[in-house]
């Protein structure tokens, strides 16, 4: 998960390594996902999400389909 | 994950936040009073249950993630200290993690150049026409975490 200046970057990085693209997105929306997932990593109470749970949170986030599917 | 491992997980946490790094299972065997073989066991649970990531073969912490103790492209300037970032989404996740506002430097993984992207009140105030990719979907995240 990097960060880039602009979309030529992004394709140029893409091409030189032979990745195929994934998903992008833009920093606030980054911000979002973050702060929504790592909110209550710190609570003292803190039990692991389920794997529903977790994909719960990324399709609040409207972060759906085969790319953000965890299983 | 049992309770002994939650509460070794809960000393790890927090002794990141207090000491900016996190505990040798010795340490956390002293603080908690209990064998040191309990202790880097409950590590090695936590890491098979990615709620820690260890160096490999070791009981070295090198993610409780957001934070990482590892050198990567990302700095991050919160709650009074400096972390390190395992990745684009954990390095905003730290200001998030420590409920504070936060700035991120980093750099484009394309050239190189400086990046810097500040949380205040939750809302990203600059960095916002830096974008974000994912290479790797969902499901492979474990697959190489240190990839991912």
């Amino acid at each position: 998960m990097v960060f880039l200046r602009s979309e030529e970057h992004l394709h140029r990085w893409l091409d030189d390594r032979g990745f195929e693209p994934g998903a992008t997105f833009t920093a606030p929306k980054l911000n979002e996902l973050a702060r929504t997932w790592w909110w209550s990593r710190l609570d003292p109470g803190w039990r692991p999400r389920s794997a529903g749970e977790s994909q719960a949170l990324l399709e609040s986030l409207d972060l759906t389909g085969e790319f953000w599917a965890l299983q | 994950m049992d309770a002994f491992d939650l509460d070794v997980r809960r000393h790890v946490y927090f002794s990141v936040v207090a000491n900016g790094r996190p505990p040798t299972a010795a340490e956390t065997s002293a603080a908690l009073g209990r064998e040191e073989e309990e202790i880097a066991g409950a590590y090695r649970r936590l890491h098979d249950a990615h709620a820690l990531v260890l160096f490999p073969d070791t009981t070295d912490v090198w993610m409780a993630n957001p934070f990482c103790f590892a050198p990567t492209p990302h700095r991050v300037t919160a709650g009074g200290r400096v972390w390190t970032g395992t990745c684009a989404w954990d390095a905003l996740g730290i200001p998030g993690a420590l409920h504070c506002d936060g700035v991120v430097e980093s750099e484009c993984a394309c050239c190189g150049e400086r990046l810097e992207l500040e949380a205040f009140g939750g809302e990203l105030v600059s960095g916002g026409d830096v974008i974000v990719h994912f290479v790797v979907p969902a499901r492979r995240w474990w697959d190489d975490i240190g990839f991912t």
